[in-house]
């Protein structure tokens, strides 16, 4: 087990391109030929969703399969939709937002995303910004905790596997872009695997402008220093708690688990390292064509689900078990459908 | 019904990237994870040891070590019985940043806490900034127990919790034994010879 990290394993790069890599809209591998493997275990096949493995990796039972001819229709629809946005936008929302509920699909996601998220327009209204970011030296303080990050973001998806590869090099200008962007703010950790996920999606620069609006549009004060927001937050969702499901409000007070113990990684990472992968591309659909509320509704879900009976709190005693459960969600209550149906 | 002798509860906290979830998941899990996610927070494990028939039950916090999670992370020290400060020996910047975490041990902590010095990543041992040395040195002056340790090797890292755990045995053998004058003089330094204490795997 401990030869398991950055080693100096290099596999040929050919054999992890495999099939049914099917990750943003032009399949561009990541890989750079030269470059040194993150390390991991085992298979090198990807599913697909571009994951190697890790927990997160493709299963049949966290993903529901779309039948082909349904996902032609709706990939038709989706073109139709993003070829007149504004007007779907201001005029047919409910409609949008009921695509988004049933999941945007793989081959429009990168560029729904970018166009739902309100990043086309600010990129288009600064075009010159992105590029001229990008050539400027970052601060040294953030460039420093950045480069420590990059190597461990998704570390199992084929894009971030290798070091120094394309994935991590976009990540850091994405990452070091929005320290000059807002030299007020900074880096903050829980960044780095939002714009990660925005990279499997899109370009850097696309990539750049959708974190910009999730930082600024959907968890505003999220990443600032003191955390405010984000604490805030927990207690606005400790309180909501208190109205859906009072037997789990009163079990997470009686052990003393503050939101802030559950829900950081959840919200600041809108649930990228939560949820298997097909549930994380739906509550992202939904999250950002209806904000942070979605964020709240699934942390509501999951709660519930795990301690919503006097059933279940048997199983959980104590603040650890408690903790323990609250960090191994049940795969069965991560479901894309079930998720999305609650 | 809960079966120990001793609770504890460890907090481990130092600059992030500096390796402290790697050695809570060496040590709870006999895990070394790759590409180990960034703590957004605050997340902590157990672990029961037995020491010489001891029962004891270890809560071990482990805590963002990105500056801003800060506000959230020191509400934790306070009721910690021992902090394990990690730096990495491959990176002199988070050696330099110690003073800083003094002070907020200092500022947060209680003062009867234990505090180690672990300096981590003796694997890399040729990326080494920080000697030896200059690190024992520094954890002397402050009073601090002293240990370098690779979670990715597993060399040292089941030491220092039972080390740790000696310790804490024995100071709570101690307050048991001064009940009336319950705290010791803050600042007195915790100088004992504990490494001889455990001799098991």
């Amino acid at each position: 087990m401990a030869d398991v990290e950055n080693g100096d394993q290099t596999f040929d790069t050919v054999s992890l391109q495999t099939e049914g890599s099917r990750f943003g809209d032009d399949g561009e591998s990541s890989l750079g030929s030269d470059s040194e493997l993150n390390g991991f275990p085992g298979s090198r096949e990807t599913d697909k969703y571009g994951f190697i493995g890790g927990a997160q990796k493709y299963t049949a039972e966290s993903a529901q399969d779309v039948p082909p001819e349904v996902l032609r229709q709706r990939e038709l629809k989706w073109l139709e939709m993003l070829k007149d946005w504004d007007k779907w936008i201001s005029k047919r929302f409910k409609k949008v937002r009921l695509r988004c509920q049933k999941g945007i699909p793989p081959s429009m996601r990168g560029r729904a995303w970018l166009y739902l998220s309100g990043g086309k327009v600010k990129k288009e209204r600064n075009s010159a910004t992105f590029k001229e970011l990008d050539s400027r030296e970052g601060d040294p303080k953030w460039v420093d905790v950045i480069e420590r990050d990059l190597h461990r973001q998704f570390p199992f998806h084929e894009m971030f596997v290798s070091r120094g590869g394309h994935g991590q090099q976009d990540l850091f200008r994405v990452l070091k872009a929005y320290t000059l962007y807002r030299p007020d703010e900074g880096y903050c950790q829980a960044q780095a695997p939002i714009a990660a996920v925005l990279l499997m999606h899109m370009p850097a620069e696309d990539a750049f402008w959708g974190l910009v609006q999730i930082c600024e549009k959907y968890l505003p004060g999220y990443y600032s220093a003191g955390l405010e927001a984000v604490q805030l937050d927990g207690e606005i969702l400790h309180s909501l708690l208190k109205r859906v499901c009072s037997v789990a409000y009163r079990h997470l007070d009686k052990h003393k688990i503050e939101p802030v113990l559950y829900m950081m990684e959840w919200f600041m990472c809108a649930f990228s390292r939560t949820l298997p992968w097909a549930s994380v591309l739906r509550v992202w659909d939904m999250f950002l064509c209806d904000g942070v509320k979605i964020i709240f509704r699934v942390g509501l879900v999951l709660l519930k689900s795990m301690l919503g009976s006097r059933d279940k709190l048997k199983a959980c005693p104590g603040q650890y078990e408690t903790m323990e459960v609250l960090r191994a969600i049940e795969p069965r209550y991560m479901q894309e459908a079930y998720l999305v149906h609650q | 019904m809960e079966d120990y002798d001793y609770l504890f509860k460890i907090v481990l906290i130092g600059n992030a990237g500096v390796g402290k979830t790697c050695l809570v998941r060496r040590f709870t899990q006999g895990l070394f994870p790759p590409g180990q996610g960034a703590t957004i927070g605050v997340d902590f494990m157990i672990k029961t040891v037995e020491i010489k028939g001891v029962k004891v039950k270890l809560q071990i916090w482990d805590t963002a070590g990105q500056e801003r999670f800060r506000s959230i992370t020191q509400s934790y020290y306070r009721s910690a019985n021992a902090l394990i400060l990690t730096y990495d020996i491959t990176c002199e910047d988070s050696f330099r940043c110690l003073p800083e975490w003094l002070r907020e041990i200092e500022q947060y902590a209680n003062n009867q806490v234990v505090t180690i010095l672990v300096g981590n990543k003796i694997d890399l041992a040729e990326k080494r900034e920080v000697h030896r040395q200059r690190a024992e040195e520094f954890a002397e002056a402050q009073s601090m127990l002293y240990l370098e340790t690779s979670a990715k090797e597993s060399d040292n890292v089941e030491k220092l919790f039972l080390d740790l755990a000696c310790v804490l045995i024995r100071e709570a053998k101690q307050n048991t034994l001064d009940n009336n004058d319950s705290a010791p003089m803050p600042g007195e330094g915790k100088n004992i010879n504990y490494l001889s204490c455990c001799n098991i795997n």
